[in-house]
Parts: structure tokens; C-alpha cells; sequence
């Protein structure tokens, strides 16, 4: 009896680490190496290329991470099927928004240092809102302050300019990610 | 059947860990038959076999979606069934609990 309870909750246990390391990795490569292509800019004159590919690694680092999650949970529907539905929602909906102000930003007549930022600041609000969004589904605490630390660190982060906010990213962004994959089993356990 | 006799229905093996199995679920959510074959390791018609006693009994409820090849059985334990395991599980504590006990 107690060896099939194991076994069923080891079978439909829910773990984000996999989901953390990716964006982690993602976050330090992907902000990272933009920083690196932008910090000589004097003026900053736009990344647009390096952002767009720093947003699709990120929106494809969290795909990657949600399929290898719902494996662990094929065969289950109902309730938690349904939650898990609306978490990606509230993803692919917060980058759609994403893009949609980004070009509403320009066609207002923004400068290239505001969407510079904007460009950078937007993607880990999106994750820290998606993290916050999916703690709230779950009640998951360790999870609920990833996601306020995200979105702290995508505000704050803006304060930095369209230059130093990918270092913020790359560094308060995705060393988060890491900890937190490295803690969770930990966190799980107490 | 009182509280203190083992329920004959999830007393069998393979039906205690098709309840147990479905109990690690959160409630609302239901499994598919083919997971639950896979984790319980029956062969089909052994666990329909099994899955029709405890849905005769109430402990848990089948419902089957799509036609066809695309069709999914999914398995559900309802409040009665989560009940009867606890029961289940109380009663076997105190008859253990009285085996070890001195007189």
C-alpha cells in the first residue's frame, strides 16, 4: 500500500527545476552575450535583433521546460489539467501583449533607449508574472517569490538603462533561476 | 460492513493500489486508463475487472470521451472512495495496533 503511494506521488510529482535550469541558462547566455554586443554602445542605438532572439530563446527555453513537465503528468486531466492550461495562457498572452506595446511604444515615437529597455525589462516581467501566475494555481510559496523577485528584478533592473538592465537580467535574473533549481528539492523536503 | 472490519472491496491487492494509486491525486483530477495501467501493471482486462467492483461500489467513477481510436477512458475517485481509504486505513492501524499491543 505504501509502496504504490510512493511510487503513484514520485510518478506525479510536480517539479520546476527542470523549468528553472533552462531559464536560468537561458537568461545567463541569452542576456548575457546581448550585453556583451551592446555595452560600447555610446549612444545606445538598439538591439533589436539580439532582443528578438533573447525573447524567442526565452518563450522556447519555457515550451521546453512546460513539455517536460506535462510528460510527468500525461494521463492526468481534470482540475490540475485545466490550471495548467491557464498557466499557458497567461504566458503566451503576456508576450503576445509583449510585442503589441512594443510596436504601440514605437509607433508613439519612442526612442531607442526607452524601447531598449523596454525590450529588456518586458520578457522577466512576463516570467515573473507566469511564475506568480502558476504559485497562485498550485499555492506554492518558493515558487510565489520567484515571481515577485522577477518582476522586482525587471523593475529595478529598467533603472540600470537600456545597456546595464541585460547585466541585471543575466545576473539577478538568471543566477535566481539557478538557486532556486538548486534549493527546490530542499525546499520540497521541509 | 462496520468501522472496524476491513473493507472487502479495497482489501484485494490490486484494487488497494488502483485506490491508493488514484488517492495521490488532487481532487477534481482524474487519470487515464492507460496511465493507471502502466503504474498499476495489470493487463486491460484484469483492470477493468477491478475498475467495475469499485465503481459498483461507488469509490470511483469512469468517463470516457472522444470515439473511436482517439477515444480516452479516464478514472476518477470520488468522495466515498477517498472515505472508504481512509477508513480502510484507520481500521488496518488499529488491528495492527492490537496485534502489538500486550494483553
Amino acid at each position: 500500500m505504501q509502496e504504490a503511494g510512493e511510487r503513484a506521488r514520485h510518478e506525479f510529482r510536480r517539479s520546476h527545476r527542470a523549468s528553472f535550469v533552462t531559464w536560468g541558462v537561458l537568461l545567463l547566455l541569452g542576456y548575457g552575450s546581448t550585453w556583451l554586443l551592446v555595452r560600447g554602445q555610446h549612444p545606445f542605438h538598439g538591439i533589436n535583433p539580439g532582443a528578438f532572439a533573447a525573447v524567442t530563446l526565452l518563450a522556447a527555453g519555457s515550451a521546453l521546460a512546460n513539455v517536460a513537465q506535462a510528460r510527468s503528468e500525461s494521463g492526468v486531466g481534470g482540475l490540475s489539467a485545466l490550471r495548467q492550461r491557464i498557466r499557458w495562457l497567461s504566458l503566451i498572452a503576456g508576450l503576445a501583449g509583449m510585442f503589441a506595446l512594443e510596436g504601440a511604444l514605437a509607433h508613439a515615437g519612442a526612442s531607442r533607449t526607452v524601447l531598449g529597455v523596454f525590450e529588456a525589462a518586458t520578457p522577466i516581467l512576463v516570467a515573473g508574472l507566469f511564475y506568480l501566475t502558476s504559485s497562485a494555481l498550485w499555492v506554492d510559496w518558493p515558487v510565489s517569490g520567484l515571481g515577485l523577485w522577477l518582476i522586482a528584478v525587471a523593475a529595478g533592473g529598467a533603472y540600470a538603462g537600456p545597456v546595464g538592465i541585460w547585466a541585471v537580467g543575466a545576473l539577478a535574473g538568471g543566477l535566481a533561476f539557478l538557486v532556486m533549481a538548486g534549493v527546490e528539492p530542499w525546499l520540497r523536503r521541509a | 460492513m462496520n468501522d472496524t472490519e476491513l473493507d472487502p472491496v479495497i482489501h484485494a491487492p490490486a484494487r488497494l493500489r488502483i485506490v491508493v494509486t488514484l488517492a495521490t491525486l488532487r481532487e477534481g483530477d482524474n487519470l487515464s486508463f492507460t496511465r493507471l495501467q502502466e503504474l498499476i501493471g495489470l493487463t486491460p482486462g484484469n483492470l477493468i475487472t477491478h475498475l467495475r467492483k469499485l465503481e459498483d461500489a461507488g469509490y470511483i467513477t469512469t468517463h470516457k470521451n472522444g470515439r473511436g481510436v482517439t477515444a480516452r477512458t479516464s478514472v476518477e475517485l470520488t468522495h466515498s472512495g477517498r472515505a472508504a481509504l481512509e477508513n480502510y486505513t484507520t481500521v488496518l492501524r488499529q488491528l495492527l495496533d492490537s496485534a502489538q499491543s500486550p494483553s
